[in-house]
């Protein structure tokens, strides 16, 4: 990610979650903080308690984020920002956090003779990550629609150049699903299985060979030591370093209400 | 082949619930957010670094990121990290570290450290690695902080030990691992049956010693990549002197050690210019000297006497005060000190009254005002420490004391005030290791010690990578004493002062360093003539420049990496 990315980035943050620009510079911002994200960010628990006591009034912080140092004036005090800076980590878990489940309706206004049909879909954007004593993860994004059980790959890139709006829109209407969310999610989930398994495991191959090869390696080694205590220690430590999983998890999601002719 | 598939349900959960209660919902914008967020996070290879791009305070060198790549890529995360003194182990292991925690295979990690690194450990991780590290003070900190940085002794005893154990690390790291090569230590075993999913051992000395030690460290790490005890013993011996006298259990051990030396990183290091300064006795500092000679000529000395003898003379060339507190003890000792025995120490003592100055101290002074900057004086005695310290005080130096003894918030206040406020440093040999003072670069070596490892590690307490400036070394030696002739034949000829480290490294394993200092004790305490002294010191020297030459022979290949 480069600067230029982070500071996109921060800039967005900030602006969806209603906080107020008190410097926007190229190379820094300083933003004030809602009471909402003063919460959210800034750690100080005990504030918000004390004032919650005392029913004083709230005064959010001010943060001024820095993300071009050397064309950053002097005084202007801030937080250096960048790609591996814990405050970085901080809001990108707040973003996932803060967006971990939606809906959304497509902005098709109909009209009081022709009403718009929208369409339910599931949809699930997932990280799956291959891990042995190595790790890599992929991204997917899957819809489903939930009344014929149609699946679609890519949905949320698919979806990107759709109006869309979080009230449903005059004059459209939403179908009923025929397809629960729970067992929508599954569906989803037997298909990213499926396709999984269908792929290439050479690297789960490889990862228990290194780990047969040190389990022969331990065996030996307390053949003639009398420890099995340290042995299961020893052997446990192997499997946790060695044995390939695969885990699925939720970025995030939700219900989507489209036209018929979105996706 | 199949795999284990989880998916994580939790998700689903909440989304029913969110349904159920019509809200709250997410907003778009940072729904979009998250998504982008996750694409640039996500790491869609198992090669190759992720840490560099994450550490903008931090240029690692091109040997440190080899190494971090090897660690990960092909080591499966066992290492023995054993890089010359200076290259930046540490940060080899914050680089690993860092690159496991990126991709979210360690969460809780376990750092080892002396007592004295602790702080720095903790401040280098936070600083330069942006990893949330935190020293180990409360017993609480075990379970509740993810990354402890801890010192052995605190984290073997209870309620410590128990608690830790029951810690499921992902990561263990520990620093100074050669004090772990004796497998009956109590250290030793803590560490044995600690849970090392991911380990690494960092150690600048470890090819200097015996097989033995090098199967306990493999051991430690990877139990049974050298075997059995009983097959490794049958097949080597225990008291060979080095792994390279074996080409097959050398390349076994590269497997899992990674070794740099200094000229293989191709850094520009600044240079060391050491300066001989060859100091006079005063007649009674000579007197006193003599003295202890003729303490040999007495029969009735118990059989550990030669090394006292030995102990004195050395002394006798640092500080009265260092002869004064040993003869205290030489006498405290006996029960029934004999009438000769009390006779002979009343007359040295009697000398070292006689004694009123020091030359060394006197040639010290004159130094630090000379350079008038940041110095750090190595003595071997606490005595002459101390002494010192009073007696630079008297001439208007501050000065402070450093001794490896020192707890460790001391020491790192001791070090916090040679930075800031004093301008000489004060460390007796045990001060020596751990602690890294690059910001100073005289060093004065006050007396000599017999070891010339322990003379890399006070030199490689400054000439190391953050040093700046060319490091001045002066190393004193009073004319015709032990000291004289350890300096001359041992230092001068085999050049080990401008010697880089690797170089010295690898002579001294050939030849089994604690054994120099034996030699020389041997020597120095048996030999009846200087003639006899001379011949036996050319002797060493030759053995020295044998192993030097041997080692030139064979090229780099006894201490490559493969």
């Amino acid at each position: 990610m480069q600067q230029q990315e982070i500071h996109d980035f921060l800039l967005r943050y900030f602006e969806a979650n209603h906080c107020e620009f008190v410097k926007s510079e190229p190379s820094y911002m300083t933003v004030q903080l809602t009471e909402e994200m003063d919460k959210e960010l800034m750690n100080r628990p005990f504030y918000w308690h004390y004032l919650e006591k005392t029913g004083g009034i709230p005064q959010p912080m001010q943060l001024t984020l820095v993300t071009d140092a050397p064309k950053t004036p002097e005084d202007v005090k801030g937080e250096n920002i960048h790609f591996g800076s814990p405050r970085l980590h901080q809001i990108f878990t707040s973003t996932k956090k803060l967006a971990g489940y939606i809906r959304l309706y497509e902005n098709k206004q109909g009209s009081p003779g022709r009403q718009t049909p929208l369409l339910p879909w599931l949809c699930l954007n997932v990280k799956i990550s291959y891990q042995c004593d190595r790790k890599r993860d992929i991204y997917q994004s899957i819809g489903l629609q939930m009344i014929n059980g149609r699946m679609v790959p890519d949905f949320h890139d698919q979806i990107l150049s759709l109006s869309l709006t979080p009230k449903i829109p005059d004059y459209a209407f939403t179908l009923s699903p025929l397809i629960k969310p729970k067992s929508g999610v599954m569906r989803i989930e037997n298909l990213l299985k499926t396709q999984i398994n269908e792929e290439d495991h050479t690297w789960a191959e490889e990862a228990r060979q290194r780990w047969k090869k040190d389990k022969d390696l331990l065996d030996h080694f307390y053949k003639e030591i009398d420890d099995t205590d340290s042995y299961e220690i020893e052997k446990q430590a192997l499997k946790l370093q060695y044995e390939p999983k695969i885990n699925i998890s939720v970025i995030n999601g939700g219900l989507f209400y489209l036209t018929d002719q979105a996706i | 082949m199949t795999v284990q598939i989880t998916f994580d349900s939790s998700w689903q959960d909440e989304l029913l619930n969110r349904m159920d209660n019509d809200g709250p919902w997410g907003s778009w914008e940072l729904y979009k957010l998250a998504i982008e967020v996750e694409k640039q996070t996500i790491i869609p290879e198992f090669e190759g670094l992720q840490a560099p791009k994450h550490l903008s305070q931090l240029t690692p060198l091109p040997h440190q990121l080899e190494v971090a790549k090897q660690v990960v890529e092909n080591m499966n995360g066992k290492a023995i990290l054993a890089d010359e003194v200076g290259l930046g182990k540490t940060i080899e292991a914050g680089l690993i570290l860092k690159e496991y925690m990126i991709r979210g295979l360690v969460k809780k990690a376990l750092i080892l450290v002396p007592a004295s690194l602790v702080s720095q450990w903790v401040m280098e991780l936070n600083s330069k690695f942006f990893i949330p590290a935190v020293a180990q003070r409360k017993s609480y900190v075990w379970e509740s902080c993810d990354v402890v940085v801890s010192s052995i002794d605190t984290a073997k005893r209870n309620p410590h030990r128990d608690i830790i154990y029951e810690q499921n690390y992902d990561m263990v790291i520990i620093d100074e691992a050669h004090k772990l090569k004796n497998s009956k230590t109590k250290n030793y075993e803590f560490v044995q049956n600690l849970k090392k999913k991911f380990c690494l051992l960092l150690t600048a000395t470890p090819i200097q010693n015996r097989v033995s030690e090098i199967f306990n460290l493999v051991s430690l790490l990877k139990p049974g990549h050298l075997g059995s005890e009983s097959a490794f013993y049958g097949k080597y011996k225990k008291d060979a002197r080095s792994i390279d006298d074996d080409e097959h259990l050398r390349e076994l051990v590269n497997k899992v050690m990674i070794r740099n030396r200094r000229e293989d990183t191709g850094i520009e290091w600044t240079k060391r210019h050491v300066e001989t300064i060859p100091i006079e006795f005063t007649k009674e500092e000579q007197d006193l000297y003599n003295s202890i000679r003729t303490l040999t000529e007495d029969t009735h000395l118990p059989s550990a006497s030669s090394f006292s003898i030995m102990t004195l003379q050395r002394e006798a060339c640092s500080s009265r005060e260092a002869v004064y507190y040993t003869l205290k003890n030489m006498i405290k000792r006996q029960e029934t000190p004999s009438a000769i025995f009390e006779g002979k120490i009343a007359s040295i003592i009697k000398k070292v009254e006689a004694v009123t100055t020091n030359s060394k101290a006197a040639k010290t002074l004159e130094l630090i005002q000379e350079i008038g900057d940041k110095v750090i004086i190595f003595t071997e005695y606490r005595a002459t420490q101390l002494y010192l310290q009073w007696f630079l005080q008297q001439h208007g130096i501050s000065s402070v004391p450093f001794r490896g003894g020192f707890k460790r918030g001391k020491k790192d206040w001791m070090r916090e005030l040679f930075e800031k406020r004093a301008q000489v440093l004060i460390a007796t040999e045990a001060g020596g290791e751990g602690i890294n003072l690059q910001f100073c670069h005289h060093i004065i070596n006050f007396d000599l010690p017999w070891n010339p490892m322990r003379l890399e590690q006070r030199i490689g307490r400054i000439h190391r990578l953050g040093q700046e400036k060319d490091v001045k070394i002066y190393n004193f030696a009073i004319k015709n004493t032990v000291e004289d002739h350890i300096l001359k034949l041992l230092y001068e000829k085999i050049n080990l002062f401008e010697k880089v480290i690797g170089d010295l490294d690898d002579i001294l394993t050939r030849l089994d360093v604690g054994k120099v200092e034996d030699h020389l004790v041997d020597i120095f305490s048996q030999s009846s003539s200087e003639g006899e002294i001379k011949i036996k010191m050319d002797n060493l020297t030759s053995m020295i420049q044998f192993a030097e030459e041997m080692r030139e022979g064979d090229g780099h290949a006894a201490t490559g990496n493969t």
